[in-house]
């Protein structure tokens, strides 16, 4: 130490120090960024609404206007990831997966809002090579110009504590979704035997690395728990074509419904398209509290289940 | 002339590992490569020949091999000396590692040298009794299998390790790279140590695999022996005894070194690089004599078939490798394998299944198939499950063990059953809701009651593994696919969407 140069240099102490607060340091950004305010809403004249009789992208203007347009959502330079449904080796027809022409036509409008980059995300059940070439979203999201993801890599989640989860106390999240400045739910509403339906809440299993692990505390509380980790700025849910039995993987029996769904409810969404569904047992369209895990979606405080509490709109697109 | 002659050599015996390399990596989805990946085992005459023993038959993709057979046959060994992936590995660590140490003294291998030839007669006796002992001898085997188990994994394992670092540099990077699922291998400190201590062998003389052991070599050898392209050394040899030292294959004698065991030769023309400039390299009428013969006594060869013939018997009478009953019900082949004796006498045990595998299911065998069947590729559900549209482990398999299925047939043929063990399914065991089972399941062989507990329907389940892959519960799952021995082909499913198809047959082959 008594070496004039060593002065000048990093003594041990130092360098660790100096390190350990660089590493400390981003922790600390990231979770400001994450208590940041929301931007400011454009006037919107609904929470949710209800597009029908159109193609895919028509169907998601009209239904995107009635809440304010895209530009409610996503700003100028900001990352958008979207949760896409590509969980299956499934082709589009079969309707396992998201609509691609919706898809697109999503992207597009999020870059046409101003996006700087959007992600599309989802960890696949099949392996990501297969489900993303059979769905066609790969192609479908590179041509729109986004990049798509799969969360098979243990390296892109990020342990968080849930403190509002009441079963589900930590998970490790995909964490360009914790991130992102928005972040739009992108699922298909179908059939799923263990849960009655696939719906907004359900799709979001796939932002977690261990989805299994799910089904073996309470899967229906898990789910709910999920919603409280990051709320999705928008929940555009596909219900252009329903899978109806042997969910959710198919292949089964389809439904064209025609329809996209756009809210800033995750729970109303999932509400209103649970009754897109005839309830095997009573043969009468689903109630929303017959779905668990969005009764306890609704009990966690996520969303209005009663939609005649909910500002809904019905549109035309065409 | 003589030096840019061993460098293009050297150049050529790279580009042909690194050829290697690059097919192994392109052996993963989507596998469009034009060149068959499983190209240096189509192109190995032992395999092709010990194939064409076991099998009774010659089995089309490996006609490529008999291609090599032709040419050595014309023009001389040069497969050994410039394009064989094992001799260039063992030339670079002979050079590495022994480059003193293997020509320090001279060695009398005169008894040494027959034992290849022992080792190719006992291979060709055990192949006419139908156990092959390419997974044991074969060289592009060899090495093919260990770059997939052994080398592979620890490359991607670093990978993944340093693309962290990395990343870690950025916290709030836009570029999400995710790291690559890590193959894991259950055999590969075995495999690995059987390839170092064959590397481990050039302490004693340069290129011992080749010259004392590798049975290729010694068929390519036979072959050579009427080659066209021979050394010829003039008067002004000053008997230094260079070219001798040099001769990677030791075929040229220390005591007569201007003549040369041609056979022996490998075509490396290191011996061109001679002080007085008197060797060369003339082609000339082939000549099946060889002025040093290699001591193949009548005894030895007996000795040698007999070995091979007992040992292929005991193989036959093994419990293991009969209807014995104490068959392995957990050994689970690839969609598409041959009968289990015939594809343990077509498998080579190469690893290009395991690593074209794109859910690293196929896992090597160690024991579990009796020792006649090492490191044979079995479905390891716990580690990965057969991918519903994936068929590619029947295109890469360069002797048919496995056959190539289009996708249709693939999705009929049942490898296996699942068994739900109802004492610890969660579904059953807890009441609570799981079903990963049912709603993973490719084929909708697993239906829930209204309880939502899980049960299998045989007749649908073609034992693909993914439930038990997912199934939540911990260590050993409450679901486990058992196989029966043989593969089925279930029937197909009349689908109101696959009516169209309905009319089309598919052959009716298992």
């Amino acid at each position: 130490m008594k070496d004039p140069i060593s002065k000048t240099r990093f003594s041990r102490r130092q360098f660790i120090k100096g390190a350990v607060t660089a590493a400390a340091l981003p922790q600390f950004v990231s979770l400001h960024s994450l208590l940041q305010a929301r931007p400011v809403y454009a006037a919107a004249d609904a929470d949710m609404s209800i597009a029908g009789n159109g193609t895919p992208s028509q169907l998601l203007q009209a239904a995107m206007a009635p809440l304010g347009g895209m530009g409610r959502f996503v700003k100028k330079g900001q990352r958008v990831v979207i949760k896409a449904n590509i969980a299956w080796a499934r082709t589009p027809e079969q309707a396992s997966t998201n609509n691609p022409q919706l898809l697109s036509a999503l992207i597009k409008m999020c870059y046409e809002a101003g996006a700087k980059r959007v992600a599309v995300w989802d960890h696949t059940c099949d392996n990501y090579q297969f489900t993303f070439s059979r769905s066609r979203l790969k192609e479908t999201a590179r041509k729109a110009g986004a990049d798509i993801f799969s969360g098979h890599g243990h390296n892109v989640y990020k342990k968080v504590e849930v403190p509002r989860g009441k079963k589900l106390k930590r998970a490790e999240v995909i964490r360009d979704v914790l991130e992102s400045d928005v972040f739009i739910n992108f699922p298909i509403a179908k059939h799923h035997f263990a849960t009655e339906l696939t719906l907004g809440l359900k799709n979001l299993i796939g932002i977690v690395w261990d989805m299994e692990q799910l089904h073996k505390i309470d899967l229906h509380q898990c789910i709910a728990d999920l919603g409280t980790i990051r709320k999705p700025d928008l929940v555009v849910m596909d219900a252009i074509r329903i899978l109806t039995t042997n969910g959710p993987k198919g292949p089964g029996k389809t439904q064209d419904i025609g329809q996209v769904i756009a809210s800033t409810d995750i729970v109303a969404a999932d509400a209103y398209a649970a009754a897109l569904f005839n309830n095997p047992r009573t043969g009468k369209p689903f109630r929303p509290e017959e779905i668990k895990y969005v009764r306890n979606a609704f009990e966690l405080g996520l969303g209005e289940i009663d939609l005649a509490k909910v500002r809904v709109k019905s549109v035309s697109a065409t | 002339m003589t030096n840019v002659l061993s460098y293009v050599r050297r150049i050529v015996q790279a580009l042909a590992v690194f050829f290697l390399l690059y097919l192994i990596l392109q052996a993963a989805f989507p596998l469009e490569l034009k060149i068959p990946v499983d190209l240096y085992l189509r192109l190995d005459p032992f395999v092709g020949i010990i194939t064409l023993l076991t099998q009774k038959a010659l089995i089309p993709r490996m006609l490529p091999a008999f291609g090599v057979l032709l040419l050595v046959l014309i023009f001389g060994n040069f497969f050994c000396g410039w394009f064989c992936p094992m001799g260039t590995t063992i030339d670079f660590f002979d050079r590495i590692l022994f480059r003193e140490k293997s020509q320090a003294k001279s060695f009398d291998d005169q008894s040494l040298r027959r034992l290849r030839y022992g080792i190719l007669i006992f291979s060709l006796v055990a192949g006419l009794m139908a156990w092959q002992v390419m997974y044991l001898v074969d060289p592009i085997s060899l090495i093919t299998r260990t770059l997939v188990i052994s080398v592979y994994p620890p490359i991607i394992f670093v990978y993944n390790q340093l693309l962290q670092r990395m990343l870690n540099l950025f916290p709030h990077n836009p570029f999400i790279f995710s790291s690559i699922p890590l193959p894991l291998f259950k055999t590969n400190l075995f495999i690995f140590a059987l390839f170092v201590s064959i590397l481990a062998l050039g302490v004693i003389r340069k290129r011992f695999w080749c010259r004392y052991l590798c049975p290729l070599g010694t068929l390519l050898s036979i072959t050579s022996r009427l080659r066209i392209l021979k050394r010829s050394v003039t008067t002004d040899c000053t008997r230094c005894l260079n070219c001798a030292k040099e001769c990677p294959a030791g075929a040229i004698p220390e005591g007569t070194p201007q003549s040369y065991r041609h056979h022996d030769c490998i075509s490396c023309f290191k011996c061109l690089d001679c002080p007085p400039k008197a060797v060369a390299f003339r082609f000339t009428r082939p000549h099946w004599k060889a002025p040093t013969k290699v001591s193949l006594s009548r005894r030895y060869v007996l000795g040698s078939l007999a070995f091979g013939l007992f040992s292929a018997l005991l193989i036959k009478t093994n419990p293991l490798q009969t209807d014995s009953g104490v068959r392995n019900n957990r050994l689970i082949r690839p969609p598409g394998s041959l009968p289990e004796g015939q594809f343990l006498a077509a498998c080579t045990g190469c690893g290009e299944c395991l690593k074209v595998c794109p859910n690293n299911a196929l896992q090597p065998t160690l024991l579990e198939a009796g020792l006649a069947g090492l490191f044979t590729p079995r479905l390891a559900p716990r580690i990965g499950y057969c991918e519903e549209f994936c068929n590619f482990c029947g295109k890469v398999c360069p002797t048919g063990a496995i056959r190539e299925l289009s996708i249709e047939e693939k999705r009929l043929v049942q490898i296996g059953v699942a068994h739900i063990d109802k004492t610890r399914c969660i579904a059953w065991d807890t009441e609570k809701v799981c079903l990963v089972c049912n709603e993973q399941c490719s084929y909708q062989a697993i239906v829930g009651d209204e309880k939502k507990r899980p049960s299998v329907n045989e007749e649908k389940c073609t034992g693909c593994g993914i439930c038990e892959n997912k199934c939540p519960v911990d260590g050993e799952a409450a679901i486990i696919v058992y196989s029966f021995g043989t593969q089925k082909k279930l029937k197909q499913e009349v689908s109101p969407t696959a009516k169209d198809k309905e009319g089309s047959t598919i052959k009716n082959s298992f």
